[in-house]
């Protein structure tokens, strides 16, 4: 057997080959899958790009939010503002033109309005004019709520009244002249006694006990 | 298509993605003519003022206890519909029902997993559910029995998530459904009695719930449709922690990493209000959590330094400073005084599972002159009414203290 020799010189000499790769199967769907995520995103921007179109714009809103928070109460948030009594006075004061406030009001109102002065003089007891110690009339105080003027004016109102049931007050009190030395708020020198004695709560003579220490 | 020709694909779909994100931000931004503090002012509205009496802390609910310092942290809490009874649950691994208005605790219920994240109470105050590192949501019947070791036992897991569970929520009115989020990016609706995961409930009333995320977004979603999310907000530029609804139902709140708070609208998607503090440096304080008060005029913001911080939505400023929380880290070394001639006493004595610390008990020794001095080795103090209750990081004895605190006492 005679073995015939290939005279083909053109063609390369053989050499050995890389095995075959396998396809990457799991690489390509993977990167599939990302892309059809994308395009699925690149749908949704772009509904919501023609969405925007017919979008009202962000005023509209803000007015729903503020009238939606405005038109609710809130428990936390306080609603009554501490006004004092004295300030709601002089506010409906100052819409009476007639009455002329020129003074400057000692309560510590923080209004604008002038106020009288009031007297707080420890040695008005009564509200007929003038204060003797401070020389300011002291009826014109009566509308300041807080001095103590207008509490013994309220209080000499009570107590003027015939009725005898309405409570007498301290500051109302009659000193007696028979206990001129007595000067315990407490002491009542009523009725009228022929004694004297000694009243161990104010240290003071006094011609009945004080009802207080007995 | 070979991966190359898909790899190119996919190249040229994200810069479309990202250039319609960029038209759509333009086009937002022409819609914005104004903010809420915008409006706001040019109507006049004018900012809320609180006496010094106004928003004063009523409670404390303290018993968290844990091994070591930073992970006594409470994580989540829930109201009950009523508002009368509180679940919080701490990574001490335990979840602690409260009674809101009497301060008691009414149950303490031990987990199976320490690492919560987040709880959540039934609407009708009868289950409690928790989540967290073990990617289960755990169901527990408040009125079931306890096991012999006294725990209460768990009546339903509903396992399926591939990440922690961060957080979770009844569905409104709804003992038998749920929605959790987890770190494997989903959100599920649960049906309770089955264990399984549902996305369809009564077609009639339309569900929507949103959800916040680490990458900055917030989705709303519509619980009968799974696939994809109705409206998807951006804005945020850090993970966003925390997300609430506005009382009016058609507005939302968010508090993010990025240190802001904003204020989101449902049917336009707008961006309605930023609530940002204005930081020197860019080392603004993440905003881990928010609420809202009924009306909607005051947000409630925690932060991760402590602070806790009330705007005013309307207006967006800062109107009030509620309460500050010490970042929970050890203190060595505490400068104490006397007061009032005094000594302050020190009350009983807390054993920690890995750290003994033991408070030395003094008795209160009636009147000295006043003098301070240095303490060391204390880990944490607080006031207990007027005494100090000090955590020691070294176990002193207690005649050693009380020859430091009354050395001319000789006890």
């Amino acid at each position: 057997m005679v073995a015939s020799k290939s005279n083909d010189s053109s063609l390369p000499p053989p050499q050995p080959r890389s095995p075959p790769q396998f396809p990457d199967l799991y690489g390509k769907r993977r990167e599939l899958a990302r892309v059809q995520m994308l395009q699925r995103e690149i749908g949704f921007l772009d509904e919501e790009l023609k969405s925007l179109e017919s979008i009202p714009p962000a005023s509209r809103s803000c007015k729903e939010v503020v009238d939606f928070v405005t038109g609710n109460v809130d428990p936390l948030i306080p609603t009554i503002k501490k006004t004092r009594r004295s300030r709601r006075f002089w506010k409906w004061l100052c819409g009476v033109c007639c009455f002329d406030v020129s003074w400057i009001c000692c309560c510590g109102c923080s209004c604008d309005l002038s106020m009288p002065r009031c007297c707080d003089c420890l040695t008005c007891n009564s509200c007929s004019n003038p204060c003797q110690n401070c020389g300011i009339p002291a009826c014109q105080c009566f509308p300041c709520f807080s001095s103590k003027c207008f509490k013994k004016w309220k209080c000499s109102l009570k107590c003027r009244s015939s009725c005898c049931c309405m409570p007498k007050h301290s500051c109302c009190m009659p000193k007696h002249s028979c206990c001129p030395t007595c000067s315990c708020t407490r002491c009542t020198c009523y009725p009228k006694c022929p004694n004297l004695n000694i009243c161990s709560c104010c240290h003071k003579s006094c011609c009945f006990p004080c009802y207080y220490c007995m | 298509m070979s991966v190359a020709e898909l790899k190119e694909r996919h190249l040229a779909a994200a810069e479309t993605v990202n250039s319609l994100k960029d038209r759509l931000k333009q086009k937002r931004l022409l819609l914005l003519d104004t903010d809420v503090a915008g409006y706001a002012r040019s109507q006049g509205q004018t900012r809320v003022s609180f006496g010094p009496t106004d928003l004063v802390c009523c409670r404390t609910l303290q018993g968290h206890t844990g091994k070591v310092l930073f992970e006594s942290q409470v994580y989540s809490l829930d109201w009950t519909p009523e508002r009368n009874r509180i679940v919080s649950a701490s990574q001490d691994g335990r979840l602690i029902v409260w009674n809101a208005l009497t301060s008691q605790k009414t149950h303490a219920i031990k987990l199976p997993c320490a690492w919560v994240m987040t709880c959540a109470f039934s609407p009708s105050g009868q289950s409690v559910a928790c989540g967290g590192l073990d990617s289960m949501c755990s169901i527990f019947n408040l009125n079931s029995q306890t096991d012999k070791d006294g725990n209460l036992p768990v009546s339903r897991m509903l396992s399926g998530h591939k990440g922690y569970v961060s957080s979770c929520q009844y569905v409104p009115d709804e003992d038998t459904h749920l929605i959790t989020a987890s770190g494997d990016q989903t959100c599920v609706l649960w049906d309770i009695t089955t264990g399984l995961r549902t996305v369809s409930i009564n077609g009639s009333n339309s569900r929507m719930f949103i959800s916040g995320s680490c990458d900055s977004t917030v989705r709303l979603w519509d619980t009968r449709v799974a696939s994809r999310a109705s409206r998807t907000f951006h804005g945020h530029e850090g993970d966003v922690n925390s997300v609430k609804f506005f009382p009016d139902g058609y507005r939302f709140g968010t508090g993010s990493d990025d240190g802001t708070c904003r204020l989101f609208d449902i049917r336009t998607g707008h961006q309605l209000q930023e609530y940002n503090q204005q930081h020197v440096d860019n080392e603004a304080p993440h905003v881990t959590s928010i609420a809202f008060s009924t009306s909607g005029r005051l947000l409630f913001a925690g932060y991760t330094n402590g602070d806790c911080y009330v705007w005013d939505t309307l207006l967006a400023e800062k109107i009030r400073y509620a309460a500050q929380f010490q970042p929970v880290c050890p203190v060595n070394r505490l400068y104490w005084t006397w007061e009032n001639f005094k000594i302050l006493t020190v009350v009983g004595s807390a054993v920690w599972d890995c750290l003994l610390m033991v408070v030395p008990y003094v008795q209160e020794v009636g009147t000295q002159t006043s003098r301070s001095g240095l303490l060391e080795g204390i880990e944490e103090s607080t006031e207990v009414g007027d005494r100090f209750l000090w955590k020691m990081s070294v176990v002193i004895s207690p005649s050693k203290f009380l020859d430091f605190v009354c050395p001319s006492y000789g006890l």
